[in-house]
């Protein structure tokens, strides 16, 4: 009996001593850093819903790459021998992920908040743009490389109004980016272009009053065609009579200066002849004397400067004609009325009834402000 | 000798006791991993992002916690792998989900570029129908140019439907729908004014806003 007694004590002692080993052994075995761990993996896990990925991309990346370091530092710590682990390099890195996250997880909430209001901004400004070149332009013989820039930059725009309010961003920047440049770069090409056709505007201006005057003084009809508004007065006696709406050349802005141009040629001009509908295509017709001396010389000079190639030839035959009321600028450079119209100023035209035609009446101040 | 032997028995199977579950569940670990691969590769990322990064985070979670067991002397891990057995799960889950949505998208695609295809044949329908007058037919060729542009953009979003890149190409179309709506509006008024006689018949289509 005592000697089983002993047995019993014996075995007590043994596991006694045996769980005390195994307590020594745990306490003193080096502790990793797992709740600094788990606290940086749930920073970068907020950091990843409030998009930091996008919005505060380094520092973002900064975090996982601490995040990465704790990791790999902590299974080759895993790899020594139990006590001779280290994990003070594991906390440091998964501290500074937590730190970066935190970080990136802020700056991304007030970088996509402060997004977007420009972003809003951005499509305003764009859209302001599109209706200002709606206006303006609308009927403004720009190439037709132009106008694709301008449509693929409003597809755009609108494709970045998708993205917005989809909350995507980045992809929506992306195409207003893309959009502005069309854009702008179209406008910027059209307003130049316009600014610069109106270089001439105080010749024309010195053309409608010579006209005017001419008319005034001989007590007969004169003619005005403005390019501009495309529209073709008839003035007797120094006062303005009658108005139409009239069609040019495709290619109306600037002056006539080769053949084929298809520009409605600028100046003073008379009528030279009058066909009527036996002997023209075109309903009536009253032939200009284009080219006059002026852009005969005018068409030399360029020539001879090299600006037109040496095989360049005039262009002539500038009439103005019926069949018109298309409403669109369909002509070679002739200017086109309504058979109606026609017969108007038909009527009153004769061999010799100047006929100017200017870009404007209007300024360019005025013209941008219609 | 009968006590040693007693003892020897119970010294192995404390040790055994406190060693046990100690092996790196490192089968479940790969499974899980190519789940996730699965999920990545379904696109998840794009079509169910959410749910995506919630079973990155868990993967994270449970290698962190495999780390601490691996650090441990005596090793368990008995919940890492019950965790990396409902990660696995949901890795599955998450790919099905990607994959069903990304179909939902595709039809989505597929019914608005039929949809912006027959906007498009309207168009050019009224277009004919449009009246001429002045500047109408000048307003009508920019409308041809922009028909033009937003049949390119359709083309480009078919170009990503094909490629299987759904949801950039339903951004796109859903942009062009936008614009090819604005151009059925604004013919569509033009026409009408012109029938109601509310506007002479020379009036140019309304415009664009």
């Amino acid at each position: 009996m005592r000697k089983a007694w002993r047995g019993v004590v014996i075995l007590l002692a043994t596991t006694a001593f045996f769980l005390a080993v195994v307590f020594f052994l745990i306490h003193i075995t080096p502790q990793p850093p797992v709740v600094e761990m788990d606290q940086s993996r749930k920073a970068l896990y907020d950091a990843q819903r409030n998009r930091a990925d996008l919005y505060s991309k380094k520092l973002y990346n900064q975090a996982r790459v601490f995040y990465d370091s704790a990791m790999v530092n902590w299974q080759k710590e895993n790899k020594k021998f139990i006590y001779l682990r280290n994990f003070e390099k594991v906390a440091r890195f998964a501290g500074l992920a937590t730190k970066k996250a935190t970080q990136a997880s802020e700056n991304s909430v007030s970088s996509a908040s402060n997004f977007k209001v420009t972003l809003k901004q951005k499509i305003e400004s764009l859209n302001g743009l599109t209706a200002k070149i709606d206006d303006m332009f609308e009927t403004y013989p720009l190439t037709s490389e132009v106008r694709s820039r301008i449509s693929k930059g409003k597809i755009l725009l609108e494709e970045a109004n998708v993205a917005y309010d989809k909350g995507q961003f980045l992809q929506a920047n992306r195409k207003l980016t893309d959009s502005e440049y069309l854009l702008t770069e179209s406008y910027e090409y059209a307003n130049s272009n316009l600014k610069n056709y109106f270089k001439s505007y105080s010749v024309w201006r010195n053309w409608v009053d010579k006209t005017v005057k001419e008319s005034q003084k001989n007590n007969d009809y004169s003619i005005i065609i403005d390019k501009f508004s495309r529209k073709c007065m008839i003035y007797l006696s120094g006062t303005k009579k009658f108005e139409f709406d009239a069609e040019l050349g495709k290619n109306w802005v600037g002056d006539k200066r080769v053949r084929g141009d298809q520009a409605t040629p600028e100046g003073m001009y008379k009528i030279v002849k009058k066909f009527d509908s036996n002997r023209t295509k075109y309903y009536k017709a009253l032939l200009l004397d284009y080219p006059n001396e002026e852009d005969k010389e005018k068409f030399r000079a360029d020539v001879a400067r090299g600006i037109l190639p040496a095989s360049a030839r005039m262009g002539g035959l500038i009439e103005i004609h019926g069949n018109g009321g298309k409403g669109i600028d369909w002509t070679e450079g002739c200017i086109a009325l309504t058979d109606n119209e026609m017969d108007s100023v038909f009527r009153i035209a004769k061999v010799g009834t100047p006929v100017t035609i200017i870009g404007s009446m209007l300024d360019l101040q005025h013209v941008m402000n219609r | 000798m009968k006590n040693k032997i007693f003892m020897g028995i119970a010294a192995v199977a404390m040790v055994a006791v406190l060693s046990s579950c100690g092996k790196k569940p490192q089968v479940e670990i790969d499974a899980t991993n190519t789940a996730i691969e699965a999920a990545k590769t379904a696109e998840a990322a794009v079509y169910v992002p959410t749910e995506f990064a919630a079973v990155q985070d868990s993967m994270t979670a449970i290698m962190a916690d495999v780390a601490a067991q691996e650090s441990k002397l005596f090793k368990k891990y008995g919940p890492a792998k019950l965790k990396l057995v409902a990660t696995l799960d949901l890795a599955k889950k998450v790919a099905t989900d990607a994959a069903a949505k990304k179909e939902e998208v595709k039809k989505e695609a597929e019914a608005s570029l039929a949809g912006i295809k027959t906007v498009l044949d309207e168009n050019k329908t009224l277009m004919t129908k449009a009246p001429r007058g002045k500047e109408g037919a000048a307003v009508l060729e920019q409308i041809k140019t922009e028909s033009a542009g937003i049949e390119a953009s359709v083309a480009e979003a078919q170009g990503l439907f094909d490629k299987g890149t759904y949801m950039d190409a339903l951004n796109k179309i859903k942009a062009a729908t936008v614009s090819a709506n604005n151009i059925n509006t604004e013919l569509k008024d033009a026409i009408a004014k012109v029938k109601g006689g509310k506007a002479k018949p020379a009036a140019a289509p309304a415009k664009k806003k």
